[in-house]
C-alpha cells in the first residue's frame, strides 16, 4: 500500500484508523485470523458471534452455497452457519490477544444470549476481555435454537428488553445488529434505541433460498437431503443493505451512528454506504470471495476518492446523499427526456432494438444494411432499458438527455 | 487434439456474446448453422436444445466446430469484434456437441424406414450428411466407400493433432445410429456401377460424393524418388500408420512445397513426429498464402521455417534418393488471374536446399478416373451439376462436395449433402404424389 490519506473516522466516540471492519462471521472466527486481517489493513473487527455455550453449537455440513450468474461466481452466498462453535473461553482469550497486540484496532464483540442471564453474562465477560464495543446479534435468520437470532429482531419488545439488560451492565458502547427480514427497518431500530443502543448495524443476511437441486429436490446447501430458508449475502443484497442504512439515517428520530453491511467488496461500495449515512462498514462475503487482501484496494480507493473530490476526511462524506434520497412523490414530472445515442460508437448488435421492441417504447427500427438502430424520438419513453443492454459502456454510448417541453409518452391503444 | 472448453469456459464465452438481433454470424455458415441461436440457448441454460439446434442442422456439427475456418465463415462478421474480438463460436459449438456425447443425450431421431432406398458413393462429409438427412426422413441410405474406414478427408487428410480419430469416430456414430449403412472397401468406379445400383439393386436415387483425391504434381525434370510425396499420401501415412510415419520423418530435413492448408498440415505433422527441420517453400509472399490464418500462425509456432518468395525448379536425386531441391528467388509483379501478385523468377538467384524428404502440397482435384462415371465433367475432372441441389442431368443422380467443387471445405460439403438430400426427398415425394417430410431445413444457398 502506498502512502494513504488520513482515513480515520469517529464512531460512537471512538476514533478508528479507518471505517472498514470485518463483520461477524467465519472471516472473524479466531484471533489468529483477525490478526492477519488487521495486518492487511482492516480498521477493526466485529468478532464472530459468541454464545455462552449452554447449548452446544454444531455447524451443519455443508454450511454454504454460492449463487453464480452467467459464469460469474458468488454473486450471492447462502449460509446456514450458526454462531461460534468454539468454547466461550477460547473466544475471550482471542479477544484479549487481539486487543493486546493490535491496541489501535477496534475490537467489537458480537454476542447472542439464549436467556436474559446469558445476555448479561456475555456482555460482562466480553467487556472484561477488552472489547471496545458490543454488537448484539438480533438477526441471524437460521438459528437452530428457538427464540434467538432473527426471531428476536422480529419481536421488537424482546429486542428492546435484551438491549436494556446489556446496557445495564456494559460501560462500553452497544450496537444492535438488525435483520432486514422485517417490514420497516426503522421500527426495530427505534426499539433498540429505546433499549439504550448507542449504534445500529445493518444488515444481517436476507432470508432466502439460493437454489433447489433439480435431481435431489433439495435446497442448497443440501444438508444430507434437506435445506432451509437461511441467510443470503453478498453483492446481490447490497441494494437492500444500502436502502436500510439510508432509511435509518434519514430518520431524525433515530439519530444513532450506523454501521453499514451487505455486499461490500470495493471502495465504491464503501463510499456509497458512507454517502447514505453509515460511518463504519462491515464485510463478510467479499472476504469469503477474495480474502483479506481486498482491504488494500478499498483503502487506496477511498484515499484517492478524497483527493479527487477535495475532501479532507471521510467524515465529510457521511450522509451526503441523504438530502437527495426522497420519496417518489417529490419527483419533478414536468421534466422529461429521451435516450440519446452516440451512434459513432455503436457496434451494431441490435440488442437495443430487441428490448425496446419487447419491453420499451417500440421506438427503434433497424437499419439492416448499416446494422444500426434508428430512433423515432417522439415515441421514446426514456425508460433507458436499451442503455442497460448496450455493450458499449464506459462511458455508455446511450445516455439520458433532457428534452425541454417534451410531454410524457404514452403508447397508443390498438384498434 | 487440443482440449475443448469446459462448461465454465463455454458459459463465460457465451456471456461475451451480444445475442445480436439479425445476427451476422448466422449469415456466414455454408452449412446453415445459426450460432446466435445455440449460444443464446446455452446462455439460458437450455443445453439440450442448444445441442439439438446444432445437430439437427448439421449432423457433423462436432467436426465442423473443430475444423471449420470460422474466421472466414461465422465469426467473420461477428459483432463482438467491434468491442474486442469475435466470439469463439467453434469452441462453444464443440463444447455443446461433446456435452451431448458425455451426457448421453442424442438429439437426432430417424423416422422408421419406409422402403425408399438411396445409394451414396463416398463416405466423406458430403456423402455422410446426405445419408444422415435421408435416414432421418425414413429412407434406407447405403454408403459405398472405397477406403477401409469412413470419413473421407476427415479421416485420411486432416491430421490427428487437429482432430483425433476418436473424435471423428464418435461423431460418425451419430450418423450410423440413424440407421445409415456404410459399406467400406466397396469402390464404385464407372457408369456401369451406377447403372447396376439404380437398375439391379433398385436404389431410388444416387448421390455421388467421391471428393477430390487427385494431387497436382510439380512439373520438373527429375521427380522419380520414393522420397518425394504428395501431401495427401504423406498425411494418409501419418493418419493410418503413425509409427511408420514417425520412423520415416524422424531426424530428417523435410521440405513442404505449397502455402495452403494441406501444406501447413503436412509441415506441422512432420515436425510433431520428430522431423529435424521442416521448410515450407512458397513462391509468393506470406500474405498471399491461401492457408487459414490460424493454421499459419500455428505452423509458425510449431517451428516451421517459412521460405517465401522461392520457387522450386527441380529435385536433386542421387541413386533414387532425394538430396536437395533447386530453388530460385522470386519477386512479386502485377496481379495475375487469381488477383494475387504474380511471382517472377529473379535471374542469378539459383540455389539449392538440402532435404531428405519433399512433400508437394500444390492442390487437389478429382482424379481423372472421375470422368468414368459417365457424367459431364470439366477440365479439372469436376462433375458439372445443373443446380444448387447437385442434379447432374442423369435422372436421380446427384453429386456434391469436392467432387463437384474441387478441393473445398467441410461446411460446403455438408451444405451439398443437405441440398441433395432435400432434392431427392422432394423428387421422390413428387413421384408418389406426396409431400417431402419437413425434416430438413432448407439452408439458404450460400455457395
Ligand atoms: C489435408 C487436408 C486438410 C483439410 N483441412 C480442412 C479443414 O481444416 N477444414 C475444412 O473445412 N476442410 C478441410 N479440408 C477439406 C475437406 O476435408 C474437404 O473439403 C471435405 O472433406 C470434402 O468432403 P467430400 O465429402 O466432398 O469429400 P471427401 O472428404 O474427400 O470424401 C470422399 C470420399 O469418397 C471416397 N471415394 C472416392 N472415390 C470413390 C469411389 N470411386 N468409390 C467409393 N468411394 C470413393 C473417398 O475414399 C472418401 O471417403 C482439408 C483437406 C485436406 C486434404
Ligand atoms: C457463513 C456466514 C456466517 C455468518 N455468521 C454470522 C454471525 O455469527 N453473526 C452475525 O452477526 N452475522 C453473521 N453473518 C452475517 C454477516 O456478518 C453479514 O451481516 C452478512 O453476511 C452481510 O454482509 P456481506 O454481504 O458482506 O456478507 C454470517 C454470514 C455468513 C455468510
Ligand atoms: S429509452 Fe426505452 S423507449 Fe427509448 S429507445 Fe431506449 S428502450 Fe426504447
Ligand atoms: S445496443 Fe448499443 S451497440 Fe448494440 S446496436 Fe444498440 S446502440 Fe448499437
Ligand atoms: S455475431 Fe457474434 S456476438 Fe453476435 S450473436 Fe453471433 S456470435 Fe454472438
Amino acid at each position: 500500500m502506498g502512502k494513504l490519506n488520513d482515513l480515520s473516522i469517529e464512531f460512537c466516540g471512538l476514533t478508528l484508523e479507518n471505517p472498514v471492519l470485518l463483520s461477524s462471521s467465519p472471516v472473524s472466527n479466531t484471533g489468529e485470523m483477525v490478526g492477519r486481517a488487521f495486518d492487511a489493513g482492516f480498521g477493526g473487527v466485529v468478532y464472530k458471534t459468541i454464545g455462552k455455550g449452554a447449548f452446544e453449537i454444531i455447524h451443519p455440513a455443508p454450511r454454504m452455497a454460492g449463487y453464480d450468474y452467467e459464469g460469474k461466481k458468488l454473486v450471492g452466498l447462502q449460509n446456514v452457519e450458526q454462531i461460534s462453535d468454539r468454547p466461550m473461553e477460547d473466544n475471550l482469550k482471542d479477544l484479549r490477544y487481539l486487543k493486546k497486540n493490535w491496541p489501535k484496532k477496534l475490537v467489537i464483540a458480537s454476542i447472542m444470549g439464549f436467556s436474559r442471564d446469558e445476555w448479561r453474562e456475555l456482555a460482562i465477560a466480553t467487556q472484561d476481555s477488552g472489547a471496545d464495543m458490543l454488537e448484539l446479534n438480533f438477526s441471524c435468520p437460521h438459528m437452530a435454537i428457538e427464540g434467538s437470532g432473527m426471531k428476536v429482531g422480529q419481536a421488537f419488545g424482546l429486542l428492546k428488553e435484551y438491549t436494556e439488560i446489556v446496557k445495564r451492565h456494559a460501560t462500553i458502547p452497544v450496537m444492535a445488529k438488525m435483520t432486514p427480514n422485517i417490514t420497516d427497518i426503522n421500527e426495530p431500530a427505534m426499539f433498540a434505541k429505546q433499549g439504550g443502543a448507542d449504534a445500529i448495524a445493518a444488515i444481517n443476511t436476507v432470508s432466502g433460498l439460493v437454489g433447489i437441486g433439480l435431481d435431489d429436490f433439495a435446497p442448497r446447501p443440501n444438508v444430507f437431503g434437506v435445506g432451509a430458508a437461511s441467510g443470503y449475502s453478498g453483492p446481490a443484497v447490497k441494494p437492500i443493505g444500502l436502502r436500510c442504512i439510508a432509511q435509518m439515517a434519514g430518520n431524525p428520530a433515530l439519530g444513532l451512528p450506523l454501521s453499514g453491511i451487505g455486499g461490500i467488496e470495493t471502495w465504491v461500495d464503501v463510499v456509497e454506504f458512507l454517502l447514505c449515512g453509515a460511518s463504519t462498514v462491515q464485510i463478510t462475503t467479499g472476504v469469503i470471495h477474495y480474502g483479506y487482501r481486498i482491504v488494500e484496494d478499498i483503502l487506496e480507493g477511498l484515499s484517492d476518492y478524497l483527493d479527487e473530490k477535495g475532501f479532507t476526511s471521510l467524515g465529510q462524506i457521511v450522509g451526503k446523499a441523504l438530502p437527495r434520497i426522497v420519496t417518489p412523490d417529490r419527483f419533478d414530472h414536468a421534466r422529461q427526456g429521451i435516450a440519446s445515442y452516440d451512434l459513432d460508437r455503436c457496434v451494431g448488435c441490435g440488442q437495443c432494438r430487441i428490448v425496446c421492441h419487447d419491453a420499451g417504447g417500440q421506438c427503434l427500427s433497424w437499419d439492416k444494411d448499416r446494422r444500426r438502430p434508428v430512433m423515432d424520438e417522439t415515441k421514446c419513453l426514456a425508460c433507458m432499458i436499451c442503455s442497460f443492454v448496450c455493450p458499449v459502456a464506459h462511458p455508455p454510448m446511450i445516455a439520458f438527455k433532457e428534452v425541454s417541453n417534451k410531454p410524457a409518452v404514452r403508447p397508443p391503444a390498438m384498434g | 487434439m487440443e482440449k475443448g472448453f469446459t462448461m465454465d469456459q463455454a458459459m463465460q464465452e457465451a456471456a461475451r456474446c451480444l445475442l445480436c438481433h439479425d445476427a451476422p454470424c448466422a449469415c456466414g455458415c455454408p452449412a446453415g448453422t445459426e450460432p446466435d441461436r445455440f449460444i443464446r440457448k446455452l446462455r439460458l441454460r437450455n443445453l439440450k436444445c442448444a445441442a439439438r439446434v446444432i445437430k439437427e442442422n448439421n449432423v457433423l456439427g462436432g467436426v465442423c466446430a473443430v475444423v471449420c475456418p470460422t474466421c472466414t465463415l461465422c465469426a467473420q462478421g461477428c459483432t463482438a469484434a467491434g468491442l474486442d474480438r469475435p466470439i469463439r463460436i467453434g469452441e462453444i459449438q464443440r463444447f455443446l456437441v461433446e456435452w451431448a456425447w458425455q451426457t448421453g443425450f442424442s438429439p437426432l431421431r430417424a423416422l422408421p424406414p419406409d422402403g425408399r432406398r438411396i445409394a451414396i458413393i463416398g463416405a466423406g462429409p458430403a456423402g455422410l450428411t446426405c445419408a444422415a438427412e435421408l435416414a432421418r426422413a425414413g429412407c434406407k441410405a447405403v454408403v459405398f466407400e472405397r477406403q477401409p474406414e469412413p470419413g473421407g478427408m476427415l479421416r485420411y487428410g486432416i491430421p490427428a493433432h487437429r482432430m483425433s480419430v476418436e473424435f471423428l469416430g464418435r461423431e460418425l456414430r451419430d450418423v450410423t445410429d440413424l440407421g445409415v449403412e456404410i459399406r467400406c472397401g466397396t469402390p464404385m468406379e464407372t457408369s456401369a456401377d451406377i447403372d447396376r445400383l439404380l437398375a439391379e439393386e433398385k436404389f431410388d436415387a444416387l448421390f455421388l460424393a467421391t471428393g477430390a483425391w487427385g494431387s497436382l504434381a510439380l512439373d520438373v525434370p527429375h521427380r522419380d524418388s520414393e522420397d518425394v510425396y504428395d501431401a495427401l499420401s504423406f498425411l494418409m501415412l501419418a493418419k493410418t500408420a503413425p509409427d511408420g510415419f514417425a520412423a520415416r520423418v524422424k531426424g530428417k530435413v523435410v521440405a513442404v512445397i505449397g502455402g495452403g492448408d494441406s501444406a501447413m498440415d503436412a509441415a506441422v505433422a512432420a515436425r510433431r513426429s520428430g522431423a529435424l527441420d521442416v521448410y515450407l517453400l512458397y513462391r509468393r509472399s506470406f500474405s498471399e498464402m491461401p492457408g487459414d490464418p490460424v493454421e499459419k500462425q500455428q505452423a509458425i509456432a510449431a517451428g516451421i521455417h517459412f521460405v517465401i518468395l522461392s520457387q522450386p525448379t527441380d529435385y536433386v536425386i542421387e541413386n533414387g534418393r532425394l538430396a536437395g531441391i533447386k530453388l530460385v528467388r522470386t519477386r512479386l509483379d502485377a496481379p495475375d488471374a487469381s488477383g494475387r501478385r504474380r511471382p517472377v523468377r529473379m535471374a542469378g538467384t539459383e540455389h539449392e536446399l538440402q532435404a531428405d524428404l519433399a512433400v508437394e502440397a500444390l492442390g487437389l482435384q478429382p482424379p481423372p478416373a472421375a470422368d468414368a462415371f459417365g457424367l459431364p465433367t470439366d477440365a479439372q475432372h469436376r462433375i458439372v451439376v445443373r443446380d444448387a441441389a447437385g442434379n447432374t442431368g442423369r435422372s436421380m443422380v446427384l453429386a456434391g462436395g469436392d467432387a463437384v467443387r474441387g478441393s473445398s471445405i467441410v461446411a460446403r460439403a455438408v451444405h451439398d449433402g443437405k441440398m441433395a438430400a432435400r432434392s431427392i426427398l422432394e423428387e421422390l415425394a413428387r413421384r408418389t404424389g406426396g409431400t417431402a417430410p419437413a425434416v430438413i431445413d432448407a439452408p439458404a444457398d450460400r455457395r
